[in-house]
């Protein structure tokens, strides 16, 4: 009985634990078409967001003059 | 005029004293037309197959081994080239190329018509003729043969409007045999910045037939140009970014539900004319790193380029460079 209730007051708990590891497995499963899929979106939208924000540096402007 | 000054107007019309001038009149507005709308026409929003392009032309080419080419030109309109291969991975030779640009000059930077050729060492022949047959119709031929035997012969018609371009492309048709690519773009602009388009793919063969289509639609910003492309094959995605004169980026998205593949890459272009100077380097979500640097070497007629890919994933690295002359 008591068992039977620690295993319940539990279940939400494992639930979690169950949903983490159901997603650390899906975000680290390479064969996967939807994960591969997610991460290279994922990624392009890195890649635009880097283009738009990082890029505006001059190559040619004089060096600071400590 | 009456004595007074002023001046009389036809009948119907309003006096003005002399000096005095009667406020224009708007132009009467038709129904469904908005008030102040002006009618700028669109531009022609260009090529489908130039859509992409100008991400791709951001990405170092793989170069492997060692190439020579010698480009001479021997007059406004003849030019040759020679080129000599040394690679490992692929077959080493020579090939020779023409280039032929004819009189009637259509713009600042075309002419037409334009021959190009080269054939290699086993009389292996690459031939494409590009003629512009009325100001927006524009015709290209181009066959590819592997030593005696036709590889690929194909026969295109653009036609360029004020505000779409249209394209048909007839690839190894045989009529003996049945068989042949029929392939349909379609390009619209919706808006200066907007334009929308679409593909078909026809081919057929004894015994066999299908098609597949596609749909494009293009962005086109200050400095950027954001291009997808939806189709049964599959997606594929271009961001183009001109940060400023030296540096341009480009993000490339593709994905295939016939492969299940997706991959992305993002590469950069440095380009430093002071110090005649190219660089473009890339990297992909294949674990491939890549680089290409092109330097001309004033003041001779000489360019010289160096070019490396990495493949961490699969632990292959390639090198190669090319030298250019005039």
């Amino acid at each position: 009985m008591s068992a039977a209730g620690k295993k319940a007051i539990g279940a939400p708990g494992y639930g979690v634990v169950e949903w983490i590891s159901t997603a650390c497995r899906f975000a680290t499963d390479r064969n996967d078409f939807r994960r591969n899929l997610l991460v290279n979106l994922g990624l392009f939208a890195a890649g635009v967001w880097v283009a738009r924000n990082l890029s505006d540096f001059d190559l040619m402007s004089p060096q600071p003059i400590i | 005029t009456s004595s007074s000054g002023v001046v009389q107007g036809a009948p119907g019309l309003v006096s003005v004293p002399p000096g005095f001038s009667m406020p224009s009149v708007p132009p009467p507005s038709f129904p469904g037309q908005p008030a102040g709308e002006t009618g700028s026409p669109l531009p022609n929003p260009g090529t489908y197959e130039e859509c992409h392009r100008k991400c791709k032309e951001v990405f170092p080419i793989q170069m492997e081994g060692v190439r020579l080419v010698v480009n001479k030109g021997l007059s406004n309109h003849f030019q040759v080239s020679h080129t000599v291969t040394l690679s490992t991975l692929a077959e080493s030779g020579y090939r020779f190329g023409a280039t032929y640009v004819g009189t009637q000059q259509t713009g600042p930077a075309e002419s037409f018509p334009v021959m190009v050729g080269d054939m290699d060492n086993t009389a292996s022949l690459n031939a494409q003729v590009i003629h512009q047959l009325t100001s927006a119709v524009r015709s290209k031929i181009a066959i590819q043969t592997q030593q005696h035997k036709f590889v690929n012969w194909q026969c295109d018609l653009e036609y360029r409007g004020d505000d779409f371009t249209s394209a048909v492309t007839l690839g190894n048709p045989d009529v003996l045999l049945g068989s042949g690519i029929i392939v349909a773009h379609y390009l619209q602009s919706i808006s200066p910045a907007l334009a929308f388009g679409g593909e078909l793919v026809y081919h057929r063969r004894p015994g066999e037939e299908g098609a597949v289509t596609s749909l494009m639609g293009r962005y086109t910003g200050n400095n950027y140009v954001a291009t997808l492309t939806l189709g049964g094959a599959g997606a594929h995605a271009t961001y183009y970014h001109r940060a400023n004169d030296q540096l341009q980026l480009g993000v490339e998205f593709e994905g295939s539900m016939r492969t299940q593949e997706t991959a992305v890459s993002f590469g950069y272009q440095l380009d430093l004319p002071k110090a005649n100077l190219l660089f473009k380097g890339s990297v992909d979500s294949n674990w491939v790193v890549g680089a290409v640097l092109e330097k001309k070497l004033l003041p001779l007629p000489l360019s010289l380029a160096l070019g490396a890919f990495l493949n961490q994933k699969k632990n292959t690295f390639q090198c190669g460079f090319n030298v250019t002359v005039g």
